[in-house]
């Protein structure tokens, strides 16, 4: 069977408007969460965020995140000077809904009364007025992948993965497959979330999942939960030899909580067992660790990490990106999968910030302070989402 | 040589109610009428739809408890789920099965917004810190449960011990014929011996209702429906095969309009017995109803959408079960559609002669 080489990079996040921005960034251990700036979050129990302080002339955030990424990506795999034939070019992005303006949302509901309860008839007429602002352009997950598949001219497969947390990665898996099987000879696969607004505040918040110190610190002891953050990362996959390679997938689902993982980490555990076999490996020199900052999560993670490695693990090392850049939602599993690509081409491995008291649950080779720079020859990325699905890759060098 | 992949079970819940064994032969025979929405009652009254009608508790998903986290779609998608796995006799070593399923938006239940914009406003107007404060306390803490579109797949995993490769698509139709593709892939290549694929959505939410009329779409035909319905797969051939599933393509045919470019049907399969479609609406019937006659000569055709309305994510599975109801054995059926994207999906299944 063919393999699917990486040829292309590109992101756009709160520390770069490129991977190469970003990179640099991360390695210096740099932070982007902040105070929230785009709306009064005053009111609500997190107000800190990883924002991309830019306006966008496409009227959906995700999409201009995604073009942004994509563009970078596609020139990167040189593609740009030498466009694929169409038909064989597919699209595999991981989206979630996007969301209206609050103020619109707000608008909407008012037009079923001004109480708390619904008025149904009054809102069915009311809203039907006020119909222009119900855009689906800005609430699909579909409309970035249709977008990206318009800008590239693709015309393969285009496909959407909505898997919360595990859409990025779980993307990169479909596109990996897509062009090993030959499905297509080209594709562009990522992620882009957007989603540091005042719902998806208030729906987190309300789940008790954000931190309300207002800090990410993947596996440290203080840690209280995650940050939000947005961003796009994306990567361009074809058979021909890229600087990594695609070498193991694993996929699983918890079957245990909608919000919390199996207690004894047995889920992800299986996902990376997965993918280092498909890899045929027993080890790896790097893990990007979904290390989202919550207690229960990163410990489960943590302990799931240690079994898969085994008496490797001293060998690797291991950090989470999340504490710099918050969590990404649908674009945390492609974010991480570039970091690991970044690993195993340029042997630096990115620390993990606001990690500095390590918790006793939470034992691991950690990177913290800033990026090392070694030899890697294989590199591990775990993504996993509310629901309990986990999607573990792995790339290597060969 | 592809291993062959063979349908073992299935599930469906649609305005049939419970159950995939008779929807085909009640769909063909015209026994299934659209009728007044009870869903749509308040907010759009008269609106004519195929709606699940109520659901008895003895076959409904999971407890009471579980189904207040659930949206609609994740509750037909649950119990579809369910049915297709005791249809294929899955019952040992559930942690194996792959889970592939094509999801809509989930809707949240209407009620939580005003209640969280009223408890936000401060003098008319609205006040964000008000919102993060007052207006979380008023929500529904169980909102969140409700909006996050890999539920579908996920609370009828939970609910049957499912752990195996998965992924979730988004889809208004198209998505769903992808998780199908990627089923079949999975199990070819061996990533699982096993594995559930289908979809599950409703366009009877009153804000998919409204911006689906907004498009346009109410205006040519397009009428709401509901459903789940889930196919079980096996590796292989199996002295119990319902069918064999051939292949499943999606042809995206947004950039070119509301209907694919020609030359891409020449991806369809060359030869039918029977012909299942389901376009949304008037000119997506005309559409797939030419491709039917002058592709499939000779050919059956059964159109599902008449019987059992558009319903986004679940309109293809929906088609699926009901084009194995009725396959017979020598025949070989293509199911197309068509959605509201302009996307058309084609899967062919085959039931060998005994």
């Amino acid at each position: 069977m063919r393999a699917a080489w990486v040829n292309g990079t590109g992101a756009v996040t709160p520390l770069g408007r490129t991977w190469r921005e970003t990179c640099d960034a991360l390695a210096a251990g740099r932070c982007a969460i902040a105070p929230i700036a785009s709306f009064d979050a005053s009111g609500f129990p997190s107000r800190h965020a990883a924002e991309i302080d830019r306006d966008f002339s496409e009227t959906d955030r995700r999409t201009a995140l995604a073009l942004d990424a994509a563009r970078e990506a596609w020139a990167a795999a040189g593609l740009d000077r030498q466009p694929p034939d169409p038909l064989q070019v597919g699209v595999f992005i991981g989206a979630e809904s996007g969301r209206l303006p609050f103020s619109t949302l707000a608008a909407l509901a008012r037009a079923g009364g001004p109480g708390p309860a619904l008025d149904h008839g009054r809102f069915s007429r009311e809203a039907e007025s006020r119909a222009c602002d119900l855009d689906s352009r800005l609430v699909s997950p579909a409309v970035v992948a249709a977008r990206l598949a318009r800008e590239l001219g693709a015309r393969g497969s285009v496909a959407t993965v909505s898997l919360a947390c595990a859409s990025g990665a779980a993307a990169i898996a479909e596109a990996s497959r897509a062009v090993r099987q030959g499905e297509c000879e080209v594709a562009l696969a990522g992620g882009v979330g957007a989603d540091v607004d005042p719902l998806m505040l208030a729906g987190f918040g309300l789940l008790g999942a954000l931190s309300a110190s207002g800090m990410s610190r993947p596996f440290d002891r203080r840690r209280d939960g995650f940050v939000l953050g947005e961003g796009a990362g994306m990567v361009v996959l074809s058979c021909k030899r890229g600087v990594a390679r695609v070498a193991g997938i694993g996929r699983t689902l918890d079957a245990w909580s909608l919000t919390a993982p199996a207690p004894d980490g047995s889920g992800s555990l299986r996902a990376m067992r997965l993918a280092l076999a498909e890899a045929g490996l027993e080890s790896v020199d790097v893990v990007q660790a979904h290390g989202t900052s919550t207690p229960l999560n990163d410990a489960i993670e943590a302990r799931a990490i240690r079994e898969a490695l085994g008496e490797s693990l001293p060998s690797s090392h291991v950090s989470s990106i999340k504490g710099a850049l918050g969590h990404t939602i649908a674009a945390a599993g492609a974010l991480g999968f570039i970091a690991a690509v970044e690993a195993v081409v340029t042997g630096t491995v990115l620390p993990t910030a606001g990690l500095a008291e390590p918790d006793r649950d939470c034992v691991l080779p950690h990177v913290v302070g800033r990026a090392l720079s070694r030899q890697v020859d294989s590199a591990m990325v775990n993504s996993f989402a509310f629901g309990g699905a986990n999607c573990t890759l792995v790339v290597t060098r060969e | 040589m592809s291993a062959p992949v063979a349908i073992v079970g299935a599930g469906a819940v649609s305005a049939f109610g419970i159950g995939w064994r008779g929807l085909g032969e009640a769909v063909a025979a015209g026994h299934l009428q659209p009728r007044e929405s009870v869903l749509l009652r308040e907010s759009h009254p008269g609106t004519f739809a195929s709606e699940v009608s109520e659901i008895p508790a003895a076959l409904d998903a999971g407890n009471a408890r579980a189904r207040k986290l659930m949206s609609r779609a994740a509750r037909l998608a649950a119990i579809a789920m369910r049915e297709a796995l005791v249809d294929a006799g899955f019952a040992e070593r559930r942690e194996e099965i792959g889970a592939w399923m094509g999801v809509g938006a989930s809707g949240i239940a209407m009620e939580d917004v005003p209640a969280i914009v009223s408890a936000s406003f401060v003098d008319g107007g609205l006040s964000l810190h008000r919102l993060g404060d007052q207006g979380l306390m008023a929500c529904n803490p169980l909102f969140t449960f409700q909006t996050l579109n890999n539920f579908s797949l996920c609370h009828g995993a939970i609910l049957e011990g499912l752990g195996g490769p998965n992924a979730a698509f988004f889809s208004r139709g198209s998505g769903t014929a992808v998780a199908l593709a990627e089923a079949l892939h999975a199990l070819r290549e061996g990533d699982c011996d096993r594995a559930i694929a289908g979809g599950a959505d409703t366009a009877l939410h009153p804000v998919t209702w409204a911006e689906l009329r907004r498009e346009g779409f109410s205006a040519q035909g397009l009428v709401p429906g509901e459903g789940a319905a889930v196919l079980a797969l096996a590796r292989g051939t199996s002295s119990r095969a319902l069918g064999l599933l051939e292949s499943c393509t999606a042809i995206a045919g947004a950039q070119a309009g509301t209907t694919p470019v020609s030359g891409e049907l020449e991806l369809l399969p060359q030869r039918a017995d029977l012909v299942v479609i389901a376009p949304w609406g008037a000119p997506a019937r005309a559409w797939l109803g030419d491709v039917a006659v002058t592709r499939y000569a000779g050919a059956a055709i059964v159109d599902v959408s008449l019987r059992l309305g558009d319903s986004l994510a679940a309109t293809p599975a929906l088609a699926w079960v009901a084009a194995l109801d009725l396959l017979r054995p020598g025949e070989r059926a293509v199911v197309l559609t068509l959605d509201v994207d302009g996307d058309l999906t084609a899967a062919v299944f085959r039931k060998e002669s005994p």
